[in-house]
């Protein structure tokens, strides 16, 4: 109710500002932005997340009229660059990066730090977990695995490491069908895929990108996407709605700022990073390179972290994988 | 044969060719330089290929990949502090050369062994790369945890002369590498509540602090001691003798270390330690090993380079990179909308063949560079000693922060370096700590992952790649021990 206010009044914003740029253009009374912009990214330089942010940064350059510098803050499974956004001044200057870790390394011990502790600006990205196994496997489809695991069959799955969002991923979609794996935690997906590849495991639980060019060349067999559509790079490969099961799950990522900023200085990120995602450089980017897109206000990415915290909070504690 | 042809044309092209030679030189400096790697420079540069055709691209990192990889001699033989961690084995000899007036020779092999070696590993990519990428994935959890434990035996050779010291020094290495969270379950060990202890001990900075920072204190306590020896250079000529004594070393060296560069996760730091002890096994006079081997030499910088090549194998026929560098060139891959596998081989055979003909001719680039510049090199050791080394501790300090903009890194560092100067007093060899560091977090993971893989039973150790390591590791340790007793037999 509270959060449906909150998106009801930010779009009223929204109106109000655009009419008031349309109006008066620069002469409105809200100058923001008029200094540079900071986007902390948690994770390392060459990464995924830091090349979506550079790549967004430099279009919202021109679409934010200021200049804008990408910092890496790295550690902690991205604790260290969360807390910086968190506790940064609450001017809008300082945005940061936040990916789904956000929402899981509270409850898997890692740092203290949640969605509670940031607002929303807006989501650019969703990459949904694909669980796929070895092209000589004998299981055809998703129903063949959980059959098997049904059986007392040992489904070994590798994953790029305990509480890692593909681990956690593919032990939701274990939950909802009923069945147990076994996970088999690798330094990335690159070796747990490998893995597969040697035939040391049956599966691996990766997002889609990462196991398409496998895939392409008849080596990996995906059974299932564990989003709401099926993926442009895996055409052929079903959804977790269309067998049946009632999971969805993956990485995204999005932009934050910290839990004091004014509503108007969000909605004015929020609109201009909007029309950074929007851009065509932006979109042949992400599609390029394989990342999912999809795009939540600020608002509905605010709502969105709060479901994703309580529902990995539930999961991690089931399956006993905290730290402590 | 087309395929050549595209790739010969795409390379042999003015810009690509200066885009080798601008990546060869950035990356001797990068290399060179403590604290900054290969990974970070071409990571930083990536985003400027996207405007170039891929080939173009390719040909910029792949030149500071290579260079990078050569130029972390130069420091571990001038200073005694690698520039990278693959360097680390070249200074067990490098450095003992240079403080025998023979600096000019050691740079002149390092050279020379690091282009060998790099082509030697751009031949056999070039030949062999999707069989041995088969290869490559028979490696499972079990191979890696046998192979380890293989790798960790160099301790015991290393250290014939002063067993117990070494593995002390060994297990010293081992402990430190557990410090953070497990591989396995994320479980925090010896964090003690520390965020920044939980994140786990970077490899770097221990490495600057123990070699080059350690090497600085000692070099400050000479000063003060009044001596300040300054050994001669020496000649920078490598006669055809000397070449043909190390062209066995150097090509066993190569193939050593390009086939430990193809397997995922293990790349130029292991494959120059394995090649400096299969070199040292089977060399006569091994006892001049550590001392000033021009062998020694040799075979980690071929090993090293070879590892490149091996490191693009994977990457290039599965898709799984080989090492960190070549995970961020996937990214330069894909970013033209092309995905590494086999399909690349048929649909872009000019880039597949391309950066075959490209990634050779950076390494001749490297040998023309490299012999030009030796003599550039070495003026750092005219520096007079009370500059050169504030200076190397100041780089360090610089070298360690730049590594993720971590002030804790630079504290790890400097306690690194208190216990490298230490252990250097008390003669306990250094390197072996390193390769505790380097090889603990892979027998761990790999041994727990084979267990869970086998559901708790051993049976994996009987698998044919496992028991012939296994083999391999108890003959290995039995030698050593064989050596070590006749060794204190003669001397007592």
């Amino acid at each position: 109710m509270g959060w449906r206010l909150l998106r009801v009044s930010g779009l009223a914003v929204a109106v109000v500002t655009l009419l008031g740029v349309v109006a008066c253009g620069p002469a409105g009374e809200d100058e923001f932005p008029s200094e540079q912009i900071e986007i902390i990214v948690p994770w390392a330089a060459g990464g995924g997340t830091d090349q979506t942010a550079r790549q967004l940064a430099a279009v919202a350059e021109e679409t934010c009229g200021t200049g804008i510098i990408v910092s890496n803050q790295t550690g902690s499974t991205g604790a260290v660059g969360f807390q910086a956004a968190a506790t940064a001044r609450p001017d809008g200057y300082t945005v940061g990066l936040a990916t789904v870790e956000i929402a899981m390394i509270n409850h898997l011990g890692v740092a203290p730090v949640t969605p509670e502790d940031v607002r929303g600006v807006m989501q650019y990205n969703f990459d949904p977990a694909a669980f796929s196994v070895g092209s000589d496997s004998p299981y055809e489809s998703i129903e063949d695995v959980i059959a098997a695991a049904e059986d007392g069959e040992d489904i070994r799955v590798g994953t790029s490491g305990t509480g890692s969002i593909w681990h956690v991923a593919a032990a939701g979609l274990a939950r909802e069908a009923g069945v147990e794996f076994t996970y088999v935690p690798f330094d990335g997906a690159a070796p747990a895929i490998a893995a597969v590849l040697g035939g040391q495991i049956e599966a691996t639980s990766a997002s889609g990108a990462e196991v398409a060019p496998q895939v392409e060349a008849g080596e990996l067999r995906p059974l299932v996407v564990m989003g709401e559509e099926r993926l442009d790079i895996l055409p052929d490969t079903p959804t977790t709605q269309e067998v049946g099961i009632d999971w969805e799950s993956g990485a995204w990522r999005g932009l934050v700022v910290p839990n004091d900023t004014p509503d108007d200085v969000v909605q004015t990120l929020n609109e201009c990073f909007r029309e950074a995602y929007e851009s065509e450089q932006f979109q042949d980017f992400m599609e390029t390179q394989g990342f999912g897109m999809v795009y939540r206000d600020a608002g509905e990415f605010e709502s969105y972290m709060d479901e994703e915290f309580e529902r990995f909070g539930e999961l991690i504690r089931e399956l006993d994988i905290r730290a402590e | 044969m087309s395929g050549w042809a595209a790739g010969f044309e795409a390379v042999l092209d003015p810009q690509a060719l200066f885009l080798i030679l601008a990546g060869v030189l950035v990356g001797i400096l990068v290399g060179a330089l403590p604290g900054l790697s290969a990974t970070m420079a071409v990571a930083v540069l990536l985003p400027f290929t996207f405007a170039l055709e891929p080939v173009d691209g390719m040909m910029l990192l792949l030149g500071i990949y290579g260079g990078a990889l050569y130029a972390g001699s130069i420091p571990a033989i001038l200073i005694r502090a690698p520039g990278t961690p693959s360097a680390a084995a070249t200074v067990l000899d490098g450095h003992p050369m240079s403080q025998r007036g023979r600096a000019g020779e050691a740079l002149s092999i390092s050279v020379v062994a690091s282009a060998v070696g790099g082509m030697v590993g751009v031949v056999f990519l070039a030949l062999f790369a999707p069989r041995v990428a088969e290869f490559a994935l028979r490696f499972g959890p079990a191979e890696y945890f046998m192979l380890s434990i293989f790798a960790l035996t160099i301790i015991a050779s290393l250290s014939e002369s002063a067993m117990v010291k070494g593995l002390i020094s060994g297990t010293l290495g081992l402990l430190i590498a557990m410090i953070g969270l497990d591989p396995i379950q994320a479980f925090p060990r010896f964090a003690f509540g520390s965020v920044e202890l939980s994140a786990g001990i970077q490899f770097i900075p221990i490495l600057i602090g123990l070699f080059g920072v350690a090497e600085a204190l000692r070099q400050f306590e000479r000063l003060r001691g009044g001596v300040e020896e300054r050994p001669a250079l020496g000649s920078f000529r490598l006669g055809f003798d000397r070449l043909k004594r190390l062209a066995p070393t150097t090509a066993g060296s190569s193939v050593l270390g390009f086939l430990v560069g193809v397997l995922p996760g293990t790349g130029g730091d292991i494959g120059s330690f394995v090649a400096y002890n299969e070199t040292k096994r089977f060399a006569r006079g091994e006892k001049n090993f550590g001392r000033g081997d021009p062998r020694g030499v040799a075979a980690a910088e071929s090993a090293n380079n070879a590892s490149t090549a091996g490191a693009l194998t994977p990457t290039l026929t599965l898709g799984i990179p080989g090492d960190s560098v070549s995970a961020i060139l996937i990214g330069a891959i894909t970013v033209h909308g092309l995905r590494p596998g086999p399909q690349l081989f048929t649909g872009s055979p000019e880039l597949v063949y391309g950066i075959f003909i490209g990634f050779f001719l950076v390494y001749t680039c490297l040998l023309v560079v490299g012999l030009l510049g030796i003599r550039l090199w070495v003026q750092l050791m005219r520096v007079p000693t009370r500059f050169l080394w504030p200076t190397v501790l100041v780089l360090s300090v610089v070298g360690s922060y730049a590594l993720r903009s971590n002030p804790f890194d630079v504290l790890v560092m400097l306690l690194a370096a208190v216990l490298g100067y230490f252990m250097m007093k008390g003669g306990y060899p250094l390197a072996p700590l390193v390769i505790g560091v380097i090889l603990g977090p892979i027998a761990e993971s790999g041994f727990r992952r084979a267990m869970i893989i086998s559901g708790g039973s051993f049976e994996w150790l009987l698998t044919p790649i496992p028991l012939t390591l296994l083999i391999l590791t108890l003959a290995s340790i039995a030698l050593a021990a064989l050596r070590a007793r006749s060794g204190s037999a003669s001397s007592a």
